[in-house]
């Protein structure tokens, strides 16, 4: 496999080894205390499967710095939504949904913080369509559009499958996820206030069997997972103690069913860590 | 402004609110429904001064005036915020839904954005009885939830049987039909409680009306 790396160290060689068991793979990093990164197919689209919710966070709260809703807005909890492709309805599975508290709320409202927790701390994807259906499509699209965000293709709502078998599905790259973490690591997008609920939505998420795997202990991580039969990512921002923050994105792509996923963006981490580190020791 | 006989709330007069108001709740405005058929707009409403209140009225035995005000953001924001306005043709509602609920036996559970809605409301781009408050649509009754077409229909059954004068919307999912509520309404009725305002003073009566009136204070004297 060929890597088309931009930057340069032994660390972009390892990297290529660790993902020797994918289809394909793409990372991009970037590091707050040197100001330096490097990508790895950063440029190559991936289905962006759960990753998605990340951008899909920055239009909710975009939409809230507009002052079009508020955190505390109520949203209708209804779980029927119509596909992009044909405007048949379809359901979200709730066996997909890591809880069930959303579905446990149907026919009453929740609060758009709430549901953006869910959204991303356990990928609850009714709260994502329904976030994106009480937000609008097209409006996040053109906050992300607003926000200069290339690599990043959101087209409709999660679990459309009349959309899936036509082939439209949201899409990302590496560095489109990459310019997103920085957005909100920055402040850059809505400013401090905003940022800050968005990293600590982040930083509660509970899957973490990619990036926070390869970390010590106290590292702290705000990341999103995102996970179907042929694609595993985690792309996050990265906190370890008396250090400047960096941002990691690995996305890998998969025969179905094949095994390791987890260990490989949690070797890729570990090396990006341990580089960094072994670094700063000498 | 006058408070209800029945009920602990001030009837208003929608056309004396102010334009904020007005421009959402467009009282007594002709607008056409889905069928292209014109209509009125309610112009007489309950004056719901807080949540608390809401929650503490009762429109019937079973029923809390709150049940058919939850919206949400969606909703225009001064219809999210109190004193919110409700048609008085609510109660209409809440009568025909006990009688219904009477007979199940159980909690009938009206979804958000199920009752009223402003014609302002985004969900509202087309007319319908939601924007006279008497239209309810019902998620779950008891433990079950109506997003199955069997439980669906059995419900469907009993409303078509108990209320007869009330409309069920076919169960489905093409334009016009439900698969995850039952949706029950009365139509387009208003009430205009004996407390509500009257008509502008500047209309003049016919003669045959102004006769009623004279015949009327008379009876009342008696």
């Amino acid at each position: 496999m060929s890597s088309e790396v931009t930057g340069g160290s032994s660390l972009l060689k390892q990297i290529p080894r660790l993902a020797e068991k994918t289809e394909a793979f793409a990372v991009a990093f970037y590091d707050y205390a040197t100001d330096c990164g490097w990508t790895i197919h950063a440029d190559r689209w991936f289905h962006a499967a759960s990753t998605i919710k990340i951008p899909v966070l920055l239009g909710v709260f975009g939409a809230i710095a507009e002052d079009r809703m508020t955190p505390n807005s109520r949203v209708h909890v209804r779980n029927r939504f119509r596909s992009v492709v044909d405007s048949e309805p379809f359901r979200v599975e709730s066996g997909r949904d890591a809880n069930s508290e959303v579905h446990d709320a149907l026919g009453q409202t929740m609060n758009v913080e709430d549901l953006a927790r869910h959204m991303i701390v356990t990928s609850s994807n009714l709260a994502t369509n329904l976030l994106l259906e009480a937000v609008g499509l097209e409006q996040i699209q053109q906050t992300l559009r607003s926000l200069d965000v290339r690599g990043v293709e959101l087209l409709r709502g999660v679990e459309d499958e009349n959309a899936w078998e036509k082939g439209i599905n949201n899409r990302v790259t590496a560095n489109g996820l990459l310019d997103v973490c920085r957005l909100i690591a920055e402040e850059g997008a809505f400013g401090p206030e905003l940022s800050q609920q968005m990293l600590d939505i982040l930083h509660a998420q509970e899957f973490n069997s990619g990036i926070p795997a390869g970390l010590p202990k106290d590292a702290r991580v705000a990341h999103k997972t995102g996970e179907i039969s042929t694609v595993a990512h985690d792309a996050g921002i990265v906190y370890l103690p008396d250090r400047e923050p960096y941002v990691l994105v690995v996305l890998t792509q998969w025969e179905a069913g094949a095994g390791g996923r987890h260990d490989t963006i949690a070797g890729i981490s570990r090396a990006v860590y341990e580089y960094l580190t072994e670094d700063e020791d000498a | 402004m006058p408070e209800s006989a029945a009920l602990p709330l001030e009837v208003v007069d929608g056309q004396a609110l102010d334009k904020k108001y007005r421009s959402i709740l467009r009282p007594g405005e002709l607008v056409a429904d889905a069928d292209g058929v014109t209509r009125r707009l309610p112009r007489f409403f309950y004056e719901v001064p807080s949540w608390e209140a809401a929650m503490d009225i009762r429109l019937a035995p079973h029923f809390r005036l709150a049940e058919f005000i939850g919206v949400d953001v969606r909703e225009a924001e001064p219809m999210r915020i109190f004193p919110r306005y409700v048609p008085c043709g609510v109660s209409l509602l809440a009568a025909q839904l006990e009688l219904f609920r009477q007979n199940v036996g159980t909690y009938v559970h009206i979804t958000a954005n199920g009752s009223y809605r402003s014609p302002a409301h985004a969900l509202g781009t087309i007319i319908s009885p939601h924007n006279w408050a008497t239209a309810a649509d019902i998620y779950r009754i008891g433990d079950d939830f109506l997003n199955k077409r069997p439980t669906l229909q059995r419900y469907a059954k009993i409303a078509r049987e108990l209320l007869p004068t009330c409309w069920i919307r076919p169960i489905g999912s093409e334009p016009g039909e439900a698969d995850d509520h039952l949706h029950i309404d009365i139509g387009y009725a208003t009430l205009v409680p004996r407390e509500a305002a009257g008509e502008d003073e500047d209309t003049e009566l016919l003669p045959s009306a102004q006769q009623a009136v004279t015949a009327g204070a008379e009876t009342e004297e008696e």
